[in-house]
């Protein structure tokens, strides 16, 4: 998970979320269609992508998806 | 002859095994502590019962020997004796098989014989939808003493082998949203002292034209499978919908009583899962009712649920009491709900 353009194909080919490169740094309640089962497939692609577990406290916690990858690319 | 009051005698339930938690969930399916995480935060659902062995695979209990045991329990309750119950009605998803109907390998298992018996293919309003049938049954005058069930055995879809890294968010949700149960309670039409009046029944189909929220699919000889899962629901339907639903059901159920919404002793709110159970019940605001609810610790045990409901609330009504019950199926859009008064 070196780009975000990586982040932005697996939020598309494996969470099914349609967001663009746009929607990354807006607020997840303004995310279109996000909710808390994309959170959770989400973080499932995230390990199996990265090999790393990213505690849920610290996921709840995230405002948007470029925190997230951050998170996971840390 | 005919009456014109149905009283609710008494209820039973059985459920299978011991309570599996989500810690004992996550380990069978090599899930981390994230993911147990969010299971507590967004489901809320604690525990539930399994009719499927985690260890083995193994199905241990049949929804006929759950409905019996559960029937047991409600006639023993009840104190009447099988040989007295003169018409079955029972509700599930998931019959053992298509044929023989469910129903009369309870009624087997019980000794029952020669009475009518219905069986209904119904989702989480089947409990509701099976009351109001044998309501009905006994307001002819025909019968006396009906048995009504409700139960759901999910063994055919839960996989414990499955990788649950490989399903959808869809099918994610419903391997931690439902368990396996049982539950029956015994109407009659004698005016039995202490014995709950059943004052409504509401069963309404509100489905033109919405989409299913929740699909389960059978398969025969000549065609094994659809390429899609057998289970499937739409999570944000029922999120959106189910609360306004539910209600919706509150509010006729009181108007068409001329109750007041300060009048319901308790509360009997649609089992989905611990947080939708619980943002429901915050929708329907009724100040002086105590809730009872069971989904935290069995999950969502679908035409089972309100016999379990019912079990806990029986004992617990006083004289002048009042309870109401709610339940909403997301398959084609089901409203129900009944209404309950101890005089």
């Amino acid at each position: 998970m070196n780009t975000i353009d990586e982040f932005v194909a697996l939020l598309h080919d494996e969470v099914g979320l349609p967001v663009s490169a746009d929607d990354v740094e807006t607020g997840l309640d303004q995310v279109p269609g996000w909710d808390s089962v994309h959170l959770l497939t989400l973080m499932m692609a995230l390990e199996r992508r990265t090999g790393r577990t990213i505690p849920m406290p610290e996921l709840l916690e995230a405002p948007s998806l470029g925190h997230i990858y951050r998170l996971a690319s840390a | 002859m005919t009456t014109t009051e149905v009283r609710v005698l008494a209820a039973g339930s059985a459920l299978p095994g011991p309570p599996v938690d989500n810690a004992a969930l996550a380990d069978r399916f090599r899930m981390d502590a994230s993911w147990q995480q969010w299971v507590d935060v967004f489901i809320g659902t604690r525990s539930r019962h399994l009719a499927v062995d985690l260890a083995s695979g193994e199905v241990r209990s049949s929804l006929a020997e759950l409905a019996a045991s559960a029937a047991t329990r409600a006639l023993d309750n009840a104190g009447v004796a099988p040989g007295e119950v003169d018409v079955m009605v029972l509700g599930t998803a998931t019959p053992d098989r298509l044929m023989p109907a469910t129903v009369n390998t309870v009624a087997d298992l019980l000794g029952i014989d020669g009475i009518p018996t219905y069986q209904l293919q119904s989702g989480c309003t089947g409990a509701v939808a099976a009351l109001d049938i044998g309501r009905q049954l006994l307001l002819t005058g025909e019968h006396r003493t009906a048995l009504v069930l409700g139960g759901d055995v999910c063994a055919k879809h839960f996989d414990p082998d499955i990788d649950l890294k490989s399903l959808s968010p869809a099918e994610l949700v419903n391997v931690v949203l439902f368990g396996d149960g049982a539950g029956a309670a015994v109407l009659t039409t004698e005016p039995v002292d202490g014995a709950p009046v059943l004052r409504r029944v509401l069963n309404r189909l509100v489905g033109l034209g919405r989409a299913p929220g929740q699909v389960v699919d059978w398969y025969g000889q000549a065609r094994r499978a659809s390429d899609g899962p057998a289970l499937s629901e739409d999570y944000k339907a029922i999120e959106e919908l189910v609360p306004v639903m539910a209600v919706e059901v509150l509010e006729e159920l009181l108007t068409s009583l001329g109750w007041q919404d300060t009048d319901v002793d308790y509360l009997l709110p649609p089992q989905l899962s611990g947080t939708m159970t619980a943002r429901i019940v915050k929708d329907l605001g009724l100040p002086a009712a105590e809730e009872v609810t069971c989904v935290v610790e069995i999950a969502n045990i679908g035409n089972a649920a309100p016999f379990v409901q019912l079990e806990r609330t029986l004992p617990e009504l006083a004289p002048g009491d009042r309870a109401v019950g709610i339940a909403i199926e997301s398959s084609k859009w089901i409203k129900a709900g009944f209404a309950l008064e101890r005089d």
